[in-house]
């Protein structure tokens, strides 16, 4: 494997969680090499570490140890600030729930990273647009969140974590809140960007899901318990 | 990015209607009390600083010592002004204010009783440079016979107050040519309405002003070619004195030390007896200014309150927009944008409120501050600086604290994070309402004084006495006194007539006296009062020992002296005053006659000093009627008819002696009605920031109702939940703020020589009010939400 090629790489990542009497290890030694443009799926029972894994490789938490790098560069010695903006750079969010401002319209929710990323007026437009003609809710762009279903609020957030063309995208359960129909749009939407280049990370505990991603990596206790190449996406692909 | 900020924060205010309100009504509210009083600090300070030349104005007063009493006189000299101007050239010039108090000014039928006439020297507005609407100020003082009146006396016998100007009006039996009309200064310490030329008084009396160092009575200003000539100058006064003042007195035994006072000084500082009108008090001035803090402080606190209770509500997109790329930063800068802008929100109404308040807070004061302070660009400035730095100040806490917060924690669960925003919002209400009660158990005390002290014995019946002016130097109207007396007791209502120099709550006189101590005459200053034969017995005034003034005595008429008991303590004639010598500059023949009980002349703010009562029937001052309650319109219609046919010269001009003698405390119930205004302010504003707290609490804490009502949790149990912490609060406020109250109470009762007791009742009822207000508040909110259906409750997480 090409060195060049990885986009994440962690070598014995732990994270403890240490609260006024007891001692959580969430991650117990993960060793993880995700190359650019792979699509893979984190799968294990609740609880055994697989947000806290993501929220690392998202840099929105950090490492108790061990070795993160992000395109080579290592994050375990980056300072907030730096990982901010290689957070907003490089890497897009998809969430259960809770993923846009109810503040602000559908619009507005896609357009803010651009906005924190100093886009001109008309480029964020183009591209905000651009990003919801895409996912299919351009008519919907001056409602808000609330005013949404379910389906079309993660199709929104999608459409927000695409906007400024990451690199990455790291999907937490997108589809832990839809019914079978919408997960399954969500899930070819994310199946489109990867296919446009982008890498994805997600989160499931749906093996339907899972089917979408290259590779799938089962978590058990804090640890990665096996890794296995997605046969049929790879016969599909070798077609 | 900044239309982003404002788009934002429109939404969220918006969005939150009932936050957005008691956020910026509350601060409006404390924004528009503190500059109020802001205005009056400001119109305090700026007494006499209109005139263009005030740094250069000085007033010369002096001190006239004898032995150990020291007699501090505003009013100097006729002859210090010029002698001042002739021996000291850094005197550009001098000028003199003699108070002619009131007259009767007289167009051809109209006569109006008008106060504050003042004889001036012609150069008068050489130094205050007072705007003349007609006239020339350097010429329309200098002709005998001639004055300027202001233009609100102007406005009292012509329609159009500017056609007053050269006509002619009368006072007494002379004639005075108006030669200008001015615009009055009302910061000014002296507010004279009429100013007639000096130069009417005849010339012999003038000459004799120039050698006059006996008697004291005018004003003597003086104005100095550069401002920091003053010190200098003062340091050749005593000089001045030894050479001018001391030969010409001879041998008296009065020592005169003069002073001088800068023009912007006089009216929060000077001590000084005998001023035309009353001084402000400069200790008003810092509690104003505490107060006007404090009610900014406890509306920011609202601020910082309410923000950091909602902060849980906005942790959520705090943390998206986190993740989305936002840096702590920018998320400070959002907040902090947001609170300044909500401040100038605040502001932009507290500008509306105060323009809307000012004419009743004016009336409220007294005073007329205008609202052009407002156009003044230095203000405004300083006003939306203000604006800024509390939008910063009160919305940095919330900033700091949400731009803190973590998105991994925000984002994994529906928790928020609490962090010590709890606790210091609690130590805030803690404080306000501290605040708000030390006001309120202030108000309450003042209230309870003021009470005290008109309920005092002292000394003699104020009530049912009228009290009617008799026009000083009108020696027709004075001569008629004891027919108008006995014209007034035929009215079977009326049971008792005399004249007094002086009436309690008036200025008395003070004069040297020798007196008989020890055998030895030595000399007393003692205040003096001039009294007629039926005063004693019409005030009902015991006297104690020795007897009356009495018609049958004629010399009584200039040997008699009355003294009350406090001078019989301070000459030492413990055993018996009766026969000892008194006198003023004879010490042969007068004689103590009779010693009366003390009795309250002056204010009840002193211990009633040494009285010497002289008699004096056909002295003019007041005249004063007992009059027996009821038929009292009748009564006053039979003294109004009488005086007109016996003075039909000057109008009846009258007052009741109880009211006139609360005068005094006019000060000071002004101050209480205002101060209690701002004490009920902070204590609303205080209440609007607790139903903010008390609906996000109730709205944070909608499942756990839920989840007790499904557990079978009654509305009380609920409502009694969700108050008691609040009430804890203010229990804990109501142990802090009664020993501070007390404290800064006990204090403020020292300056009265009567003084009530301070009650626990006060304490006690204050704090229940402001407990029964929260818990009112707090469980309007919390029954509402306990009233809501278990179910909805739940659903909606
Ligand atoms: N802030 C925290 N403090 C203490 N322990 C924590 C914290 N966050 C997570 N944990 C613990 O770490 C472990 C891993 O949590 P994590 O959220 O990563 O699980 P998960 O695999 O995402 O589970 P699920 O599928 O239910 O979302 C759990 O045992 C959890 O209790
Ligand atoms: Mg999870």
């Amino acid at each position: 494997m090409n060195k060049e090629e990885l986009i994440i790489e962690t070598e014995n990542l732990q994270k403890k969680y240490i609260t006024d009497t007891v001692e959580t290890t969430a991650l117990a030694g993960v060793d993880l090499k995700i190359k650019k443009g792979e699509f893979v799926a984190i799968m294990g029972p609740s609880g055994c570490g697989k947000s806290t894994l993501l929220n690392i490789l998202g840099m929105l938490d950090s490492p108790s140890s061990g070795a993160f790098r992000f395109l080579g560069q290592d994050i375990s010695k980056a300072t907030e600030r730096q990982r901010a903006k290689l957070r907003k750079e490089n890497l897009g969010f998809v969430f259960q729930s809770f993923n846009l401002i109810d503040e602000l319209t559908v619009e507005e929710n896609i357009a803010l990273p651009l906005a924190y990323l100093g886009v001109s007026k008309a480029d964020t437009e183009k591209k905000a647009r651009e990003a919801m003609e895409r996912m299919g809710i351009a008519h919907r762009r001056n409602h808000f969140p609330q005013q949404l279903s379910g389906g079309q609020q993660q199709r929104a957030a999608i459409a927000r974590a695409t906007v400024s063309n990451p690199s990455l995208i790291l999907a937490d359960e997108p589809t832990g809140n839809l019914d079978s129909v919408h997960g399954r749009e969500v899930m070819s939407l994310l199946s489109e960007l990867n296919e446009a280049g982008t890498t994805v990370v997600m989160v499931t505990h749906s093996p339907s899901d899972a089917e979408y991603a290259h590779r799938i990596v089962n978590l058990f206790d804090g640890q990665i318990v096996t890794e296995n190449l997605n046969v049929r996406r790879h016969a599909t692909e070798l077609l | 990015m900044v239309q982003h900020y404002l788009k934002s924060t429109w939404r969220n205010l918006t969005r939150n209607k009932v936050y957005t309100a008691i956020n910026v009504v509350g601060l409006a509210i404390g924004v528009a009390s503190c500059l109020l009083i802001f205005l009056y600090v400001q119109h305090e300070l700026s007494y006499d600083k209109a005139f263009t030349k005030h740094d250069r104005i000085y007033r010369v007063v002096n001190n006239l010592i004898v032995g150990d009493d020291v007699e501090k006189a505003s009013i100097t000299h006729a002859a210090l002004a010029p002698g001042l101007a002739g021996d000291y050239p850094e005197i550009e010039a001098a000028t003199r204010m003699i108070d002619w108090n009131k007259k009767v000014l007289r167009l051809e039928e109209k006569a109006l009783s008008i106060d504050h006439v003042f004889f001036v020297d012609s150069n008068y507005f050489d130094l205050f440079d007072y705007k003349l609407l007609e006239g020339n100020p350097k010429t329309a003082l200098t002709e005998p016979n001639t004055m300027v009146i202001s233009e609100e006396v102007a406005g009292k016998f012509f329609a159009n107050p500017l056609d007053a100007m050269f006509s002619t009006l009368q006072i007494g039996g002379d004639s005075y040519k108006i030669t200008g009309i001015l615009r009055a200064v009302d910061a000014a310490h002296m507010k004279p309405n009429v100013l007639i030329s000096l130069n009417s008084l005849p010339a012999e009396l003038r000459e004799r002003f120039k050698s006059n160092w006996f008697s004291t009575n005018s004003y003597t200003y003086i104005l100095l070619r550069q401002p920091d000539l003053a010190n200098a100058l003062q340091a050749k006064l005593p000089d001045f004195v030894e050479r001018r003042v001391a030969p010409a007195r001879g041998d008296t035994k009065e020592r005169v030390e003069l002073y001088l006072q800068p023009l912007t000084y006089i009216h929060l500082n000077s001590d000084y007896l005998w001023e035309a009108f009353p001084v402000g008090n400069k200790s008003y001035i810092y509690i104003f200014s505490f107060v006007g803090i404090f009610i900014l402080l406890i509306a920011s606190i609202n601020y910082m309150n309410l923000a950091t209770a909602r902060s849980v509500k906005r942790a959520r997109e705090v943390g998206l927009r986190k993740v989305v790329g936002a840096s702590r930063p920018q998320l400070i800068a959002q907040f902090l944008s947001e609170s300044v802008l909500l401040t100038l929100l605040s502001l932009l109404i507290a500008l509306v409120f105060v323009e809307l308040l000012l004419p009743s807070f004016n009336s409220l004061t007294e005073k007329q501050i205008p609202s052009t302070y407002f156009t003044n660009p230095t203000l405004l400035l300083l006003i939306i600086g203000i604006g800024i730095f509390i939008g910063l100040v009160a919305g940095s806490y919330p900033a700091l604290v949400l731009s803190h917060f973590r998105p991994v924690d925000i984002l994994k669960s529906d928790k928020t994070p609490q962090g010590g925003g709890a606790m210091l919002r609690k130590a805030l209400v803690v404080l306000q309402f501290t605040i708000s009660l030390v006001l309120i158990i202030g108000t309450v005390v003042v209230y309870s004084q003021m009470h005290y002290l008109k309920k005092q014995d002292l000394g003699f019946t104020k009530e049912q006495v009228l009290v009617i002016d008799i026009p000083s130097g009108d020696s027709a109207i004075v001569s008629k006194m004891p027919v108008i007396k006995a014209e007034l007791l035929r009215n079977p209502a009326i049971t008792k007539v005399a004249t007094a120099g002086m009436i309690p709550g008036e200025e008395t006189g003070v004069i040297i006296f020798n007196v008989e101590r020890d055998g030895k005459m030595t000399e007393k200053t003692m205040n003096t009062i001039w009294v007629d034969y039926d005063y004693f017995d019409l005030m009902g005034i015991p006297v104690k020992k020795g007897r009356n003034f009495s018609k049958d005595m004629p010399t009584d008429l200039d040997n008699g002296f009355i003294i009350n008991e406090a001078a019989a303590k301070a000459l030492g004639w413990t055993d018996n005053p009766i026969g000892k010598r008194i006198g003023g500059s004879d010490t042969t023949s007068g004689r103590v006659i009779g010693m009366t009980e003390d009795f309250n002349y002056k204010s009840l703010h002193s211990q009633i000093e040494p009285l010497v009562i002289m008699l004096a029937p056909e002295n003019s001052g007041s005249l004063l009627a007992r009059i027996s309650p009821g038929h009292f319109s009748e009564t006053m219609t039979y003294v109004e008819s009488t005086w007109q046919r016996l003075a039909p010269t000057h109008p009846l001009d009258y007052t009741f002696l109880d009211d006139s003698f609360n005068q005094q405390y006019r000060a000071e119930e002004k101050m209480l009605t205002i101060f209690g205004y701002f004490a009920g302010l902070t204590i609303l504003i205080a209440c609007m920031g607790l139903f903010g707290l008390a609906s996000f609490m109730a709205e944070q804490r909608t499942k756990e109702i839920g989840i007790r009502k499904v557990l079978g949790s009654s509305v009380s149990d609920i409502v009694l939940l969700l108050t008691k912490d609040f009430a804890l609060l203010v229990l804990v406020a109501i142990v802090l703020a009664c020993p501070i109250a007390w404290y800064g109470m006990d204090k403020w009762l020292q300056d009265f020589a009567y003084r009530t007791q301070i009650s626990a009742w006060i304490f006690i009822l204050s704090g229940l009010a402001a407990l029964a207000l929260a818990i009112l508040t707090v469980s309007y909110k919390a029954t509402r939400a306990a009233l809501t259906d278990p179910v909805l409750a739940l659903r909606s997480e």
